[in-house]
Protein backbone atom coordinates (compact mmCIF):
# COMPACT_ATOMS: atom_id res chain seq x y z
CA UNK A 1 0.00 0.00 0.00
CA UNK A 2 2.69 2.42 1.09
CA UNK A 3 4.85 1.42 -1.88
CA UNK A 4 2.00 2.17 -4.26
CA UNK A 5 1.28 5.54 -2.72
CA UNK A 6 4.95 6.49 -2.80
CA UNK A 7 5.09 5.47 -6.48
CA UNK A 8 2.07 7.62 -7.19
CA UNK A 9 3.66 10.51 -5.36
CA UNK A 10 6.88 10.03 -7.34
CA UNK A 11 4.93 10.09 -10.61
CA UNK A 12 3.22 13.30 -9.54
CA UNK A 13 6.55 14.89 -8.65
CA UNK A 14 7.96 13.83 -12.01
CA UNK A 15 4.95 15.23 -13.81
CA UNK A 16 5.36 18.59 -12.09
CA UNK A 17 9.09 18.55 -12.78
CA UNK A 18 8.64 17.72 -16.47
CA UNK A 19 6.05 20.39 -16.96
CA UNK A 20 8.28 22.94 -15.18
CA UNK A 21 11.19 21.87 -17.37
CA UNK A 22 9.12 22.27 -20.52
CA UNK A 23 8.20 25.80 -19.48
CA UNK A 24 11.79 26.52 -18.59
CA UNK A 25 12.96 25.14 -21.95
CA UNK A 26 10.62 27.48 -23.82
CA UNK A 27 11.71 30.52 -21.81
CA UNK A 28 15.39 29.61 -22.10
CA UNK A 29 15.16 28.99 -25.82
CA UNK A 30 13.43 32.32 -26.36
CA UNK A 31 16.22 33.97 -24.38
CA UNK A 32 19.14 32.19 -26.04
CA UNK A 33 17.67 32.88 -29.50
CA UNK A 34 17.31 36.58 -28.80
CA UNK A 35 19.56 39.29 -30.18
CA UNK A 36 20.23 40.43 -26.60
CA UNK A 37 21.68 37.05 -25.61
CA UNK A 38 23.81 36.87 -28.73
CA UNK A 39 25.05 40.41 -28.14
CA UNK A 40 25.95 39.63 -24.51
CA UNK A 41 27.73 36.47 -25.67
CA UNK A 42 29.68 38.49 -28.23
CA UNK A 43 30.58 41.18 -25.69
CA UNK A 44 31.81 38.61 -23.17
CA UNK A 45 33.69 36.50 -25.68
CA UNK A 46 35.47 39.42 -27.37
CA UNK A 47 37.91 40.25 -24.54
CA UNK A 48 38.30 36.54 -23.74
CA UNK A 49 39.28 35.76 -27.31
CA UNK A 50 41.57 38.77 -27.53
CA UNK A 51 43.32 37.72 -24.32
CA UNK A 52 43.58 34.12 -25.52
CA UNK A 53 45.11 35.26 -28.82
CA UNK A 54 47.58 37.57 -27.04
CA UNK A 55 48.58 34.92 -24.52
CA UNK A 56 49.01 32.42 -27.33
CA UNK A 57 51.17 34.81 -29.32
CA UNK A 58 53.27 35.75 -26.29
CA UNK A 59 53.75 32.13 -25.23
CA UNK A 60 54.68 31.07 -28.73
CA UNK A 61 57.15 33.91 -29.08
CA UNK A 62 58.78 33.20 -25.69
CA UNK A 63 58.89 29.49 -26.48
CA UNK A 64 60.42 30.18 -29.89
CA UNK A 65 63.18 32.27 -28.24
CA UNK A 66 63.97 29.53 -25.74
CA UNK A 67 63.99 26.85 -28.43
CA UNK A 68 66.17 28.99 -30.70
CA UNK A 69 68.68 29.43 -27.87
CA UNK A 70 68.97 25.66 -27.58
CA UNK A 71 69.09 25.37 -31.36
CA UNK A 72 65.85 23.40 -31.37
CA UNK A 73 63.12 23.68 -34.02
CA UNK A 74 60.28 26.05 -33.24
CA UNK A 75 56.57 25.25 -33.23
CA UNK A 76 56.32 26.80 -36.72
CA UNK A 77 59.14 24.55 -37.93
CA UNK A 78 57.40 21.46 -36.61
CA UNK A 79 54.04 22.51 -38.07
CA UNK A 80 55.65 23.21 -41.45
CA UNK A 81 57.41 19.86 -41.30
CA UNK A 82 54.16 18.10 -40.54
CA UNK A 83 52.44 19.79 -43.47
CA UNK A 84 55.33 18.84 -45.69
CA UNK A 85 55.08 15.23 -44.56
CA UNK A 86 51.40 15.23 -45.46
CA UNK A 87 52.27 16.45 -48.95
CA UNK A 88 54.92 13.73 -49.24
CA UNK A 89 52.33 11.22 -48.05
CA UNK A 90 50.02 12.40 -50.85
CA UNK A 91 52.77 11.98 -53.43
CA UNK A 92 53.50 8.48 -52.12
CA UNK A 93 49.78 7.74 -52.24
CA UNK A 94 49.71 8.78 -55.90
CA UNK A 95 52.78 6.64 -56.61
CA UNK A 96 51.22 3.65 -54.82
CA UNK A 97 48.00 4.07 -56.81
CA UNK A 98 50.01 4.32 -60.05
CA UNK A 99 51.88 1.13 -59.17
CA UNK A 100 48.63 -0.63 -58.39
CA UNK A 101 47.35 0.38 -61.80
CA UNK A 102 50.52 -0.80 -63.52
CA UNK A 103 50.38 -4.10 -61.68
CA UNK A 104 46.82 -4.64 -62.81
CA UNK A 105 47.63 -3.65 -66.38
CA UNK A 106 50.62 -6.00 -66.49
CA UNK A 107 48.52 -8.95 -65.32
CA UNK A 108 45.45 -8.75 -67.53
CA UNK A 109 44.67 -12.41 -67.10
CA UNK A 110 44.04 -11.93 -63.41
CA UNK A 111 40.33 -11.38 -62.95
CA UNK A 112 39.58 -8.51 -60.59
CA UNK A 113 36.40 -9.50 -58.81
CA UNK A 114 36.98 -13.21 -58.36
CA UNK A 115 40.40 -12.40 -56.92
CA UNK A 116 38.87 -9.92 -54.53
CA UNK A 117 36.19 -12.32 -53.39
CA UNK A 118 38.71 -15.08 -52.87
CA UNK A 119 40.84 -12.96 -50.58
CA UNK A 120 37.72 -11.72 -48.79
CA UNK A 121 36.68 -15.25 -48.02
CA UNK A 122 40.13 -15.96 -46.69
CA UNK A 123 39.93 -12.85 -44.54
CA UNK A 124 43.13 -11.33 -45.92
CA UNK A 125 43.93 -8.37 -48.12
CA UNK A 126 43.72 -8.62 -51.89
CA UNK A 127 47.08 -9.27 -53.56
CA UNK A 128 48.66 -5.98 -54.49
CA UNK A 129 47.21 -4.00 -51.58
CA UNK A 130 48.93 -3.27 -48.34
CA UNK A 131 46.59 -2.60 -45.44
CA UNK A 132 48.12 -0.20 -42.99
CA UNK A 133 46.80 -1.81 -39.85
CA UNK A 134 44.13 -4.04 -38.46
CA UNK A 135 41.40 -3.19 -36.01
CA UNK A 136 38.65 -4.99 -34.22
CA UNK B 1 1.75 -8.04 5.54
CA UNK B 2 5.05 -8.96 7.14
CA UNK B 3 5.79 -11.39 4.31
CA UNK B 4 5.25 -8.68 1.66
CA UNK B 5 7.59 -6.32 3.54
CA UNK B 6 10.18 -9.06 3.69
CA UNK B 7 10.00 -9.61 -0.07
CA UNK B 8 10.00 -5.88 -0.77
CA UNK B 9 13.23 -5.32 1.15
CA UNK B 10 15.52 -7.50 -1.00
CA UNK B 11 13.79 -6.09 -4.11
CA UNK B 12 14.49 -2.59 -2.94
CA UNK B 13 18.10 -3.44 -2.12
CA UNK B 14 18.60 -5.06 -5.48
CA UNK B 15 17.12 -2.00 -7.23
CA UNK B 16 19.27 0.38 -5.23
CA UNK B 17 22.31 -1.73 -5.96
CA UNK B 18 21.54 -1.68 -9.72
CA UNK B 19 21.08 2.08 -9.56
CA UNK B 20 24.38 2.52 -7.75
CA UNK B 21 26.18 0.26 -10.22
CA UNK B 22 24.72 2.13 -13.17
CA UNK B 23 25.56 5.49 -11.67
CA UNK B 24 29.16 4.43 -11.09
CA UNK B 25 29.32 3.07 -14.64
CA UNK B 26 28.13 6.24 -16.36
CA UNK B 27 30.22 8.56 -14.21
CA UNK B 28 33.49 6.66 -14.21
CA UNK B 29 33.69 4.77 -17.50
CA UNK B 30 33.27 5.25 -21.22
CA UNK B 31 30.96 2.94 -23.10
CA UNK B 32 32.46 0.66 -25.72
CA UNK B 33 31.30 2.12 -29.03
CA UNK B 34 32.34 1.40 -32.61
CA UNK B 35 32.84 -2.32 -31.97
CA UNK B 36 32.16 -3.86 -35.39
CA UNK B 37 35.32 -5.56 -36.70
CA UNK B 38 37.07 -3.56 -39.39
CA UNK B 39 40.36 -3.27 -41.15
CA UNK B 40 42.29 -0.09 -42.02
CA UNK B 41 43.17 -0.22 -45.72
CA UNK B 42 44.45 3.29 -46.33
CA UNK B 43 45.62 6.29 -44.34
CA UNK B 44 46.51 9.87 -45.18
CA UNK B 45 47.54 12.29 -42.46
CA UNK B 46 44.86 11.72 -39.77
CA UNK B 47 42.31 10.18 -42.14
CA UNK B 48 41.80 6.42 -42.33
CA UNK B 49 39.75 4.33 -44.71
CA UNK B 50 38.27 1.32 -42.96
CA UNK B 51 36.64 -1.68 -44.50
CA UNK B 52 34.17 -3.50 -42.24
CA UNK B 53 34.47 -7.26 -42.18
CA UNK B 54 31.58 -8.63 -44.24
CA UNK B 55 29.17 -11.01 -42.56
CA UNK B 56 27.45 -12.17 -45.74
CA UNK B 57 29.07 -14.53 -48.27
CA UNK B 58 30.70 -12.77 -51.23
CA UNK B 59 28.22 -14.32 -53.69
CA UNK B 60 25.26 -12.93 -51.78
CA UNK B 61 26.75 -9.49 -51.28
CA UNK B 62 25.82 -6.35 -53.23
CA UNK B 63 28.61 -5.88 -55.80
CA UNK B 64 28.84 -2.09 -55.48
CA UNK B 65 30.69 -0.98 -52.35
CA UNK B 66 29.33 1.72 -50.05
CA UNK B 67 31.49 4.44 -48.54
CA UNK B 68 30.31 6.23 -45.39
CA UNK B 69 31.54 9.76 -44.70
CA UNK B 70 30.71 11.34 -41.37
CA UNK B 71 30.96 14.95 -40.17
CA UNK B 72 34.24 16.59 -39.27
CA UNK B 73 33.48 17.67 -35.69
CA UNK B 74 32.38 14.39 -34.11
CA UNK B 75 33.73 10.89 -34.29
CA UNK B 76 32.28 8.47 -36.79
CA UNK B 77 31.49 5.87 -34.10
CA UNK B 78 27.87 7.10 -34.15
CA UNK B 79 27.47 5.05 -37.32
CA UNK B 80 28.43 1.98 -35.32
CA UNK B 81 27.20 2.92 -31.87
CA UNK B 82 26.83 -0.45 -30.16
CA UNK B 83 25.93 -4.01 -31.06
CA UNK B 84 22.20 -4.17 -31.73
CA UNK B 85 22.02 -0.45 -32.46
CA UNK B 86 24.58 -0.01 -35.20
CA UNK B 87 23.87 1.24 -38.71
CA UNK B 88 27.10 -0.38 -39.94
CA UNK B 89 26.07 -3.73 -38.45
CA UNK B 90 22.67 -3.37 -40.16
CA UNK B 91 24.28 -2.64 -43.53
CA UNK B 92 26.64 -5.60 -43.23
CA UNK B 93 23.73 -7.91 -42.42
CA UNK B 94 21.93 -6.59 -45.48
CA UNK B 95 24.88 -7.64 -47.63
CA UNK B 96 26.64 -4.34 -48.30
CA UNK B 97 30.39 -4.06 -48.65
CA UNK B 98 30.87 -1.19 -46.19
CA UNK B 99 33.79 1.25 -46.04
CA UNK B 100 34.17 4.21 -43.72
CA UNK B 101 36.29 7.30 -44.20
CA UNK B 102 37.26 8.39 -40.70
CA UNK B 103 38.70 11.91 -40.58
CA UNK B 104 40.64 11.48 -37.33
CA UNK B 105 41.37 14.37 -34.98
CA UNK B 106 42.93 17.47 -36.53
CA UNK B 107 45.93 18.95 -34.75
CA UNK B 108 47.42 22.47 -34.88
CA UNK B 109 49.25 21.47 -38.06
CA UNK B 110 45.89 20.97 -39.80
CA UNK B 111 44.59 24.50 -39.18
CA UNK B 112 45.05 25.33 -42.88
CA UNK B 113 43.10 22.30 -44.07
CA UNK B 114 40.08 23.58 -45.96
CA UNK B 115 36.93 22.14 -47.50
CA UNK B 116 38.84 21.80 -50.77
CA UNK B 117 41.39 19.53 -49.13
CA UNK B 118 38.69 17.27 -47.75
CA UNK B 119 36.57 17.24 -50.93
CA UNK B 120 39.34 17.12 -53.54
CA UNK B 121 42.29 15.44 -51.83
CA UNK B 122 41.07 13.10 -49.11
CA UNK B 123 37.75 11.86 -50.54
CA UNK B 124 39.01 11.18 -54.11
CA UNK B 125 42.09 9.37 -52.81
CA UNK B 126 40.05 7.26 -50.39
CA UNK B 127 37.71 6.41 -53.25
CA UNK B 128 40.63 5.50 -55.49
CA UNK B 129 41.80 3.08 -52.81
CA UNK B 130 38.30 1.75 -52.28
CA UNK B 131 37.92 1.05 -55.98
CA UNK B 132 41.29 -0.60 -56.17
CA UNK B 133 40.66 -2.69 -53.05
CA UNK B 134 37.13 -3.75 -53.92
CA UNK B 135 37.77 -4.25 -57.61
CA UNK B 136 34.62 -2.32 -58.41
CA UNK B 137 34.74 0.76 -60.64
CA UNK B 138 31.44 2.01 -59.27
CA UNK B 139 30.66 2.93 -55.69
CA UNK B 140 27.90 4.41 -53.58
CA UNK B 141 28.43 7.23 -51.13
CA UNK B 142 26.61 8.11 -47.93
CA UNK B 143 27.37 11.38 -46.14
CA UNK B 144 25.98 12.63 -42.87
CA UNK B 145 25.83 16.30 -41.79
CA UNK B 146 29.05 18.06 -42.85
CA UNK B 147 30.06 14.72 -44.35
CA UNK B 148 27.02 15.06 -46.62
CA UNK B 149 28.09 18.57 -47.55
CA UNK B 150 31.59 17.31 -48.42
CA UNK B 151 30.10 14.46 -50.46
CA UNK B 152 27.95 17.00 -52.33
CA UNK B 153 31.01 19.11 -53.12
CA UNK B 154 32.94 16.05 -54.27
CA UNK B 155 30.07 14.66 -56.36
CA UNK B 156 29.55 18.01 -58.08
CA UNK B 157 33.24 18.57 -58.77
CA UNK B 158 34.16 15.00 -59.75
CA UNK B 159 30.99 13.59 -61.31
CA UNK B 160 32.81 11.05 -63.48
CA UNK B 161 34.65 9.15 -60.74
CA UNK B 162 32.23 6.20 -60.80
CA UNK B 163 29.70 7.39 -58.24
CA UNK B 164 26.49 5.47 -58.79
CA UNK B 165 24.34 6.82 -56.00
CA UNK B 166 24.59 9.35 -53.24
CA UNK B 167 22.72 9.40 -49.94
CA UNK B 168 22.72 12.65 -48.00
CA UNK B 169 21.62 12.60 -44.37
CA UNK B 170 20.68 15.91 -42.69
CA UNK B 171 22.84 17.87 -45.12
CA UNK B 172 23.49 21.57 -44.36
CA UNK B 173 23.50 22.94 -47.91
CA UNK B 174 20.93 25.68 -48.31
CA UNK B 175 21.05 28.76 -46.07
CA UNK B 176 18.38 30.78 -47.87
CA UNK B 177 15.90 30.65 -45.00
CA UNK B 178 18.38 32.16 -42.59
CA UNK B 179 15.80 32.95 -39.90
CA UNK B 180 14.80 29.32 -39.53
CA UNK B 181 18.39 28.18 -38.90
CA UNK B 182 19.38 28.80 -35.28
CA UNK B 183 23.07 28.17 -35.91
CA UNK B 184 23.01 30.74 -38.71
CA UNK B 185 21.86 33.41 -36.30
CA UNK B 186 24.47 32.41 -33.74
CA UNK B 187 27.23 32.74 -36.34
CA UNK B 188 26.10 36.05 -37.86
CA UNK B 189 28.96 38.47 -38.38
CA UNK B 190 27.61 40.98 -35.84
CA UNK B 191 27.65 38.32 -33.08
CA UNK B 192 30.48 36.01 -33.98
CA UNK B 193 33.99 36.91 -35.11
CA UNK B 194 35.21 33.71 -36.72
CA UNK B 195 38.68 35.11 -37.46
CA UNK B 196 39.21 36.12 -33.85
CA UNK B 197 38.27 32.62 -32.68
CA UNK B 198 40.69 31.04 -35.13
CA UNK B 199 43.39 33.55 -34.23
CA UNK B 200 43.03 32.47 -30.61
CA UNK B 201 42.81 28.72 -31.16
CA UNK B 202 43.96 27.83 -34.68
CA UNK B 203 41.26 25.21 -35.09
CA UNK B 204 37.68 25.56 -33.90
CA UNK B 205 37.82 23.94 -30.45
CA UNK B 206 35.55 20.96 -29.79
CA UNK B 207 34.25 22.59 -26.61
CA UNK B 208 33.00 25.66 -28.49
CA UNK B 209 31.29 23.56 -31.15
CA UNK B 210 29.67 21.49 -28.43
CA UNK B 211 28.58 24.62 -26.55
CA UNK B 212 27.06 26.12 -29.70
CA UNK B 213 25.14 22.94 -30.51
CA UNK B 214 23.90 22.51 -26.95
CA UNK B 215 22.76 26.13 -26.70
CA UNK B 216 20.27 25.44 -29.48
CA UNK B 217 18.25 23.51 -26.88
CA UNK B 218 19.91 24.38 -23.57
CA UNK B 219 17.49 22.86 -21.07
CA UNK B 220 17.10 19.60 -23.00
CA UNK B 221 20.86 19.26 -23.46
CA UNK B 222 22.16 20.43 -20.10
CA UNK B 223 19.37 19.09 -17.86
CA UNK B 224 16.91 16.92 -19.80
CA UNK B 225 19.38 14.20 -20.68
CA UNK B 226 20.39 13.74 -17.06
CA UNK B 227 16.82 13.67 -15.72
CA UNK B 228 16.05 10.95 -18.27
CA UNK B 229 19.06 9.04 -16.98
CA UNK B 230 18.08 9.39 -13.33
CA UNK B 231 14.48 8.39 -14.08
CA UNK B 232 15.76 5.15 -15.60
CA UNK B 233 18.76 4.50 -13.41
CA UNK B 234 17.39 1.10 -12.38
CA UNK B 235 16.92 0.04 -16.01
CA UNK B 236 20.30 -1.19 -17.20
CA UNK B 237 19.20 -1.41 -20.85
CA UNK B 238 18.19 2.24 -20.95
CA UNK B 239 21.28 3.26 -19.01
CA UNK B 240 23.57 1.39 -21.43
CA UNK B 241 21.94 3.09 -24.37
CA UNK B 242 22.26 6.51 -22.70
CA UNK B 243 25.85 5.75 -21.76
CA UNK B 244 26.81 4.87 -25.33
CA UNK B 245 25.24 8.02 -26.73
CA UNK B 246 26.76 10.17 -23.97
CA UNK B 247 30.20 8.67 -24.60
CA UNK B 248 29.93 9.64 -28.24
CA UNK B 249 28.51 13.12 -27.57
CA UNK B 250 31.24 13.95 -25.07
CA UNK B 251 33.98 12.86 -27.42
CA UNK B 252 33.80 15.81 -29.82
CA UNK B 253 36.84 16.83 -31.85
CA UNK B 254 38.05 20.22 -33.11
CA UNK B 255 37.32 21.33 -36.63
CA UNK B 256 40.19 22.38 -38.89
CA UNK B 257 40.35 26.19 -38.86
CA UNK B 258 40.29 26.88 -42.60
CA UNK B 259 37.42 24.45 -43.20
CA UNK B 260 35.44 25.99 -40.36
CA UNK B 261 36.00 29.49 -41.70
CA UNK B 262 34.79 28.48 -45.18
CA UNK B 263 31.79 26.75 -43.68
CA UNK B 264 30.76 29.85 -41.74
CA UNK B 265 31.67 32.58 -44.23
CA UNK B 266 30.93 30.92 -47.58
CA UNK B 267 27.98 28.78 -46.59
CA UNK B 268 26.27 30.03 -43.43
CA UNK B 269 26.69 33.71 -44.21
CA UNK B 270 26.81 33.89 -48.00
CA UNK B 271 24.97 30.74 -49.08
CA UNK B 272 27.43 30.36 -51.94
CA UNK B 273 26.74 26.70 -52.72
CA UNK B 274 23.09 27.21 -53.57
CA UNK B 275 23.76 30.54 -55.26
CA UNK B 276 26.28 28.76 -57.48
CA UNK B 277 29.15 31.05 -56.52
CA UNK B 278 31.15 28.67 -54.33
CA UNK B 279 34.65 28.15 -55.65
CA UNK B 280 36.86 25.35 -54.38
CA UNK B 281 40.50 25.52 -55.49
CA UNK B 282 39.51 27.66 -58.46
CA UNK B 283 36.71 25.33 -59.55
CA UNK B 284 33.14 26.57 -59.32
CA UNK B 285 30.85 24.08 -57.60
CA UNK B 286 27.93 23.53 -59.94
CA UNK B 287 25.25 21.36 -58.35
CA UNK B 288 23.88 20.58 -61.81
CA UNK B 289 27.01 18.47 -62.31
CA UNK B 290 25.79 16.14 -59.57
CA UNK B 291 24.22 13.46 -61.75
CA UNK B 292 24.34 10.34 -59.59
CA UNK B 293 21.15 8.84 -58.18
CA UNK B 294 20.31 10.88 -55.10
CA UNK B 295 18.47 10.19 -51.88
CA UNK B 296 18.12 13.18 -49.59
CA UNK B 297 17.14 12.17 -46.06
CA UNK B 298 15.67 14.90 -43.87
CA UNK B 299 14.88 14.72 -40.14
CA UNK B 300 11.56 16.46 -39.54
CA UNK B 301 12.60 17.49 -36.01
CA UNK B 302 16.19 18.34 -36.80
CA UNK B 303 17.02 21.60 -35.00
CA UNK B 304 20.71 21.61 -36.02
CA UNK B 305 20.12 21.20 -39.75
CA UNK B 306 16.45 22.06 -40.16
CA UNK B 307 14.57 20.61 -43.18
CA UNK B 308 14.78 23.95 -45.04
CA UNK B 309 18.55 23.39 -45.41
CA UNK B 310 18.14 20.70 -48.03
CA UNK B 311 14.50 20.25 -48.98
CA UNK B 312 14.91 22.15 -52.24
CA UNK B 313 18.09 20.31 -53.21
CA UNK B 314 16.40 18.10 -55.79
CA UNK B 315 15.57 21.15 -57.91
CA UNK B 316 19.20 22.18 -57.94
CA UNK B 317 21.02 18.99 -58.90
CA UNK B 318 21.44 17.39 -62.31
CA UNK B 319 20.38 13.90 -61.20
CA UNK B 320 17.35 12.37 -62.91
CA UNK B 321 16.89 9.62 -60.34
CA UNK B 322 16.31 11.58 -57.13
CA UNK B 323 14.14 11.36 -54.06
CA UNK B 324 13.54 13.09 -50.74
CA UNK B 325 12.88 11.02 -47.65
CA UNK B 326 11.38 12.97 -44.75
CA UNK B 327 11.48 10.99 -41.53
CA UNK B 328 10.54 11.68 -37.94
CA UNK B 329 13.58 12.36 -35.78
CA UNK B 330 16.28 14.84 -34.95
CA UNK B 331 19.78 15.38 -36.25
CA UNK B 332 21.25 12.33 -34.55
CA UNK B 333 18.16 10.44 -33.37
CA UNK B 334 17.10 10.00 -36.99
CA UNK B 335 19.93 7.53 -37.58
CA UNK B 336 21.10 6.52 -34.11
CA UNK B 337 17.93 6.70 -32.01
CA UNK B 338 16.28 3.59 -30.63
CA UNK B 339 13.69 3.61 -33.44
CA UNK B 340 16.11 4.11 -36.33
CA UNK B 341 16.35 0.39 -37.08
CA UNK B 342 12.59 0.28 -37.65
CA UNK B 343 12.21 3.46 -39.72
CA UNK B 344 15.26 5.12 -41.26
CA UNK B 345 17.55 2.15 -41.88
CA UNK B 346 15.04 -0.09 -43.74
CA UNK B 347 13.95 2.86 -45.92
CA UNK B 348 17.55 3.64 -46.81
CA UNK B 349 18.24 -0.04 -47.50
CA UNK B 350 15.15 -0.30 -49.72
CA UNK B 351 16.39 2.61 -51.84
CA UNK B 352 20.05 1.65 -51.86
CA UNK B 353 19.69 -2.07 -52.56
CA UNK B 354 18.11 -1.27 -55.95
CA UNK B 355 21.13 0.84 -56.80
CA UNK B 356 23.81 -1.50 -55.52
CA UNK B 357 23.54 -4.17 -58.19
Amino acid sequence: MSTESSKGLLEKVRGVRDSAMEDLAKVTLAWTSSDTFQTINAVISKPALLTAAMVRKATESAMADVLARFNLPSREDVLALSQRLTRIEMTLDDLGAGMDQLRRASAPARQQRPATREHENNGGPRPGTSPAAKEG
Amino acid sequence: MPSSDASATPGLFSRLSTMADNLVKVTTTKAAIGQTPRQAIWTLNKATLFRYTPVVKAEERHPIPLLLVFALMNKSAILDLRPGNSFVEFLLQKGYDVYLLDWGTPGPEDAQTGLGDYALEYIPRAIRKLRSFSGSDQFNLLGWCIGAMLCTLYSSLRPNDGLKSLILLTAPLDFTEHDKISLAKMTEERFFDVDRVLQAFGNMPAGLIDYGAKMLKPVENFVGGYTRLFDNLDNTKVVDSWHAMNTWVSDAIPLAGAAYRQFIVDLYRNNKLVKGTLTIRGERVDLKQLRASLLNVIGEDDHITPPCQSDKLLDLVGSTDKEVLRLPGGHIGLMAGSGAYKVAWPRIDAWLSKRSA
